[in-house]
């Protein structure tokens, strides 16, 4: 950890762009002083192994609410870990109904597992009557942002603030309780489709006002509609159902000053043209099983950042930290020049990455990232 | 009688969810037999379907509306065969594996196992050695299909292989894996007989497999 400490400070002392600037500059598609690295999402049980590792030792801890101690134990290890970019999502006011199922305050229920992200197990909405009084947007309130605007006090003016969107696709299968369930309807109910997308659409217009409101610099909207060999659905039906809502949601957010990232897994080469035209801010993750990020570097590079790549499926897992540093090395020389580019995980430090090849993937970040 | 098994494979095809039943009943009191509807209207189109998805024209959409068109139509049927008419190609027993809760490519490889005349047992996801090896023992399945989407959760296929050699069983049913982490090398290493790297592969692995 002494080592990269002196990194960091040595790093420090030379560049004269703060983290923020250097971020905003990268998804600016501009070079920045040196490659920024963020995390859309580092799970709790990592947060609490590194901030072990990095030897954190809380102090003063707030505690004005059961939650406060983690939030502020996170932005510790921000801190110490020295992201450009904090990434922090607004509540959904989610409770553990027993070991292995939880629920939102929409009523959706899910499955737990200690592998990943929680998923929808039933159905909250079925058919149209369900829709009756279903009414995201409404169920928003100002205390569902506590945290986040803890993050945004603390790290406004010297990194930047990023919040997690969850795409209205994704937001209308968590409800419909499965992905297979919302593609199906596609097909046998395209209106229930349309009047819960609307749903979800005016939900997560309703978060854009309240996290821009904050002072929230940017945004990340997951939802992945594609698989390694492919879209899971036609082009077809993405500029059917799903385009008009993605360039409302787009223009919204540019109309607040902030700028948007697209996140999908998966081989999406056919979604890049529709996501410039709809005027995505960037694309994340770049999984590297299916997409060669100097491939879409040249294609995108002029109308979209690019944020991602470090592949945390397997290299972040299983792989060694001198393999995870030398990946970084490549990803970085191939990535970087000309901007427009910002290193992180290919998709989330989730509980299955060691923490070890998270710090050495940080590491070697700092090691590395002075190519401009 | 041409007639008619075509329009019976072509609304499976376009997913005429809602046009089906009543299609396949004129077509039995017009006197079309039980196995050529089967096989050369219903199985046929999913065969189809499975192409069109091979080839990029079809997507999860389409496979999931023509699946459910097939099953309609093939519910209509079922009640009147009888005997060796009524069995299955074969069973196979599938699941996700324990600690993954991810379903989507085993349902689709469900559902396209039927579409091709198998009768799949879907056992969910997040189940464990233990729950696999007691249902192979009551069920005696031809095949055992496996689903990951996990790199950490893949190693359970593994346990489940050798669990199923400890019970004595491994001899009785073929082993199949699948999803996104996984792949051919991986399932020659675990020692499984088969791998699709999509619901349309495994159909013909399942064929290979079982020699049907």
């Amino acid at each position: 950890m002494a080592s990269l400490s002196k990194i960091i400070i040595l790093a420090r002392e030379v560049k004269p762009m703060n983290q923020r600037e250097r971020f905003l500059t990268a998804l600016r598609r501009k070079e920045p002083d040196r490659v920024p690295i963020c995390e859309l999402h580092i799970d709790e049980p990592i947060i609490r192994k590194l901030a072990e590792l990095l030897e954190i030792q809380p102090e003063n801890r707030s505690k004005s609410h059961e939650r406060m101690d983690y939030v502020e134990l996170f932005g510790d290890v921000v801190e110490k870990l020295d992201l450009d970019a904090v990434i922090y999502s607004f509540s959904y006011g989610f409770k553990n109904i027993s070991e292995n199922r939880g629920q939102d305050k929409f009523g959706r229920i899910y499955g737990l597992s200690p592998h990943g992200e929680p998923l929808p197990i039933k159905p909250r909405v079925e058919s149209l009557a369900d829709l009756e009084n279903f009414d995201m947007a409404a169920q928003i309130t100002p205390e569902d942002f506590a945290d986040l605007q803890y993050i945004i006090e603390r790290f406004g003016k010297t990194r930047a603030c990023l919040m997690p969107l969850s795409d209205p696709y994704k937001e209308t299968w968590r409800t419909l309780g499965g992905m297979q369930t919302l593609l199906l309807n596609f097909r046998i109910n395209p209106e229930l489709v349309r009047r819960l997308l609307r749903i979800t659409t005016d939900f997560t217009h309703k978060a854009i006002d309240m996290a821009v409101e904050l002072g929230i610099d940017a945004f990340i909207m997951p939802g992945d509609f594609a698989h390694e060999t492919g879209l899971l659905f036609s082009l077809d039906d993405y500029r059917d159902y799903l385009k008009p809502l993605h360039k409302e949601i787009v223009d919204h957010v540019h109309q607040g000053r902030a700028m948007i990232v697209k996140h999908s897994d998966g081989n999406v080469w056919p979604l890049l043209d529709e996501w410039m035209e709809v005027g995505f801010d960037g694309f994340h993750p770049i999984q590297p099983q299916c997409m060669d990020i100097k491939e879409v570097k040249a294609y995108v590079g002029k109308k979209m950042a690019l944020v991602g790549n470090i592949d945390c499926r397997t290299l972040l897992v299983l792989g060694t930290p001198e393999e995870v540093k030398r990946t970084v090395k490549e990803t970085i020389d191939v990535a970087a020049p000309g901007g427009g580019y910002i290193i992180s995980s290919s998709n989330s430090i989730h509980p299955n990455c060691k923490p070890e090849n998270y710090l050495a993937m940080v590491e070697a970040v700092h090691e590395y990232r002075e190519v401009y | 009688m041409d007639h008619a098994i075509d329009r019976i494979k072509n609304t499976v095809i376009n997913g005429g969810h809602l046009e089906i039943e009543l299609l396949v009943k004129e077509a039995l009191e017009n006197g079309v037999g039980h196995q050529d509807i089967i096989n050369s209207a219903l199985i046929a189109a999913m065969e189809e379907v499975g192409q069109r998805f091979s080839a990029g024209k079809f997507f999860i959409p389409e496979m999931l509306v023509a699946a459910m068109t097939m099953k309609k139509g093939l519910g209509i049927i079922k009640p009147l065969l009888v005997g060796v008419q009524a069995r299955a190609k074969g069973t196979i027993l599938i699941g996700t594996v324990r600690g993954d809760l991810h379903d989507i490519g085993k349902n689709l490889v469900a559902i396209m196992l039927e579409g091709a005349g198998f009768q799949a047992i879907d056992m969910g996801v997040d189940v464990s050695v233990e729950a696999f090896v007691q249902r192979i023992k009551d069920v005696s399945p031809e095949i055992l299909g496996l689903s990951a989407l996990l790199t950490t959760t893949m190693p359970e296929m593994k346990k489940i292989i050798d669990a199923l050699t400890e019970a004595g069983v491994r001899e009785n049913v073929k082993v199949m894996v699948g999803g996104a982490p996984v792949d051919a090398g991986f399932a020659q290493r675990i020692g499984a007989d088969g791998y699709g790297k999509d619901a349309v592969e495994a159909v013909e692995q399942a064929r290979r497999l079982i020699g049907a």
